[in-house]
């Protein structure tokens, strides 16, 4: 069994509790425990904090890993925002000393150091790592097949993006999502434009609704284009502009799309057999029962 | 070759000094943004890839390129009241594309850590601000939520600052070090 502290982050377990709830059961039956981060905070938001002042957002993140560290634990994560903080405020100050220095200034008045000891991995990145689990081990722990739908795939853009401060190599086309995908029986589909961004991020969701809107809409025109049954992601804030804002489209454009929205772990879980109760599915503001009436 | 001679005496210096800069210029800003960002902005050539790389182009007026003219020719106040520094989804699509390796959407957030010391910040970013302040999260639970918490079988409250509020002290002291409380209650005063 591989362990980690799981960073939850906000809008998971406050807004989509199933993904929660979907990680820590799925983890586990691959050989991935997932352990409580207690006291952990924000990540903090890397758009609105980054924004604001970078040194904040380099402190809070810090104090976040800081708690990892002291558990003597790698970070996991299923959100893409928080991947950003965390993972690369533990990068970036693993590689440079004077900010580190001037982090643990702010740090040491609560008592705390950032050692980088630890790193920082996302719950989808361990997902495909044949070292820890591989597309083989989650093939095998399907027990319902999702046959018969076609799932398209959301990347994100701040778990691959900016390239140099990853580790996952091409940003324009990358299929490793797609090959976890196909792992749980349903068909993987390319769309126009994969890699643009759901539009909700750099805090443009809260000052611009409508052009944030706008970028969402432009790529559910893509997905509706290919018929796909389901939208797949990895990042809890991409899937509350996708789910939500499929409703904010409607009421702003007047255009409708219902296409159900599912966190990579809600679709995994369905795949280990979870009942959709069990993922809180009802939560999500598009009604997923055409999506499992055809896959269950 | 003839060069080509003006009327104006003083458009004729202008044009001669090599040096002349616009009294709108101010290089201290291009090096702020340089340490900000840490990114070579300066080393922008104007290509373009950026704008034909950025979603939110194509729906506003925002040109990632020009803002990276004005951090290279250090026009700070044009670019700092610019509403549209505020459109940047950071997608980062314009950072992997650009054939200089630069990263304007750093350039971005520097620019906009720059307009916050001058007071110039949309309020939803106070607010989430304030939020984590007094709860740790940007995004707080809500009773419906919980009551779908303890249902799945988790807590009601996850084991974050949410169930161990006596780490929200030490937040507050981190963000009380960069004064980020006293400045967001004090922009949004009456609110």
């Amino acid at each position: 069994m591989h362990e980690y502290a799981f960073f939850l982050g906000c809008i998971a377990p406050n807004r989509y509790p199933g993904c929660e709830a979907a990680a820590i059961k799925t983890s586990e039956k691959v050989g991935i425990k997932l352990l409580p981060l207690k006291g952990a905070s924000c990540c903090p938001a890397p758009g609105a904090f980054g924004s604001i002042d970078l040194n904040v957002w380099y402190a809070m993140a810090a104090r976040n890993v800081c708690l990892a560290e002291e558990m003597k634990k790698d970070i996991t994560l299923i959100c893409n925002g928080c991947y950003k903080s965390i993972y690369e405020v533990n990068h970036i100050l693993k590689h440079n000393d004077d900010l580190k220095d001037r982090v643990n200034e702010v740090l040491a008045e609560i008592d705390m150091e950032f050692k980088g000891s630890q790193d920082v991995w996302h719950l989808a990145e361990l997902y495909y790592d044949p070292k820890i689990c591989g597309v083989q081990k989650i093939r095998d722990s399907v027990t319902t097949p999702l046959t018969g739908a076609k799932v398209a795939v959301h990347y994100g853009c701040h778990l691959m993006k900016p390239q140099k401060e990853r580790h996952f190599g091409d940003t324009e086309n990358p299929m490793w999502l797609e090959e976890l995908v196909d792992a749980l029986g349903c068909e993987s589909v390319q769309y126009r434009n994969k890699m643009q961004c759901c539009g909700a991020g750099g805090g443009v969701r809260g000052y611009d609704i409508t052009h944030s809107l706008d970028i969402t809409n432009e790529k559910m025109i893509n997905l509706q284009e290919v018929g796909a049954d389901a939208l797949t992601e990895v990042c809890p804030f991409c899937q509350l502009q996708f789910d939500r804002g499929q409703i904010e489209i409607q009421e702003t454009f007047g255009v409708s799309y219902g296409l159900p929205i599912l966190h990579y772990n809600e679709l995994l879980g369905l795949a280990q057999g979870m009942s959709p109760q069990d993922l809180a599915l009802d939560l999500h503001g598009i009604d997923c029962t055409p999506f499992l009436k055809k896959v269950l | 070759m003839a060069v080509k001679k003006y009327d104006n005496p003083d458009l004729e210096k202008k044009l001669h000094d090599t040096r002349y800069h616009s009294i709108d210029t101010n290089p201290e800003f291009t090096k702020k943004v340089l340490d900000i960002s840490r990114t070579i902005a300066n080393m922008c050539y104007q290509c373009g890839t950026c704008t034909g790389s950025c979603p939110s182009a194509p729906r506003s007026s925002y040109r990632i390129r020009l803002f990276m003219r004005r951090a290279v020719l250090g026009l700070e106040d044009e670019a700092l009241t610019d509403p549209d520094l505020w459109l940047c989804t950071t997608c980062y699509s314009c950072t992997d594309r650009c054939p200089r390796d630069i990263a304007p959407t750093d350039v971005i957030m520097a620019m906009r850590n720059l307009a916050f010391k001058r007071d110039i910040i949309p309020r939803n970013f106070l607010k989430t601000a304030q939020l984590i302040y007094s709860t740790g999260h940007g995004v707080p639970n809500n009773d419906v939520n919980r009551a779908a918490r303890v249902k799945l079988g988790l807590t009601a409250d996850p084991p974050t600052t949410h169930s161990y509020p006596e780490f929200i002290p030490g937040i507050q002291k981190i963000l009380n070090y960069f004064e980020l409380k006293q400045n967001a209650d004090r922009m949004l005063e009456g609110e």
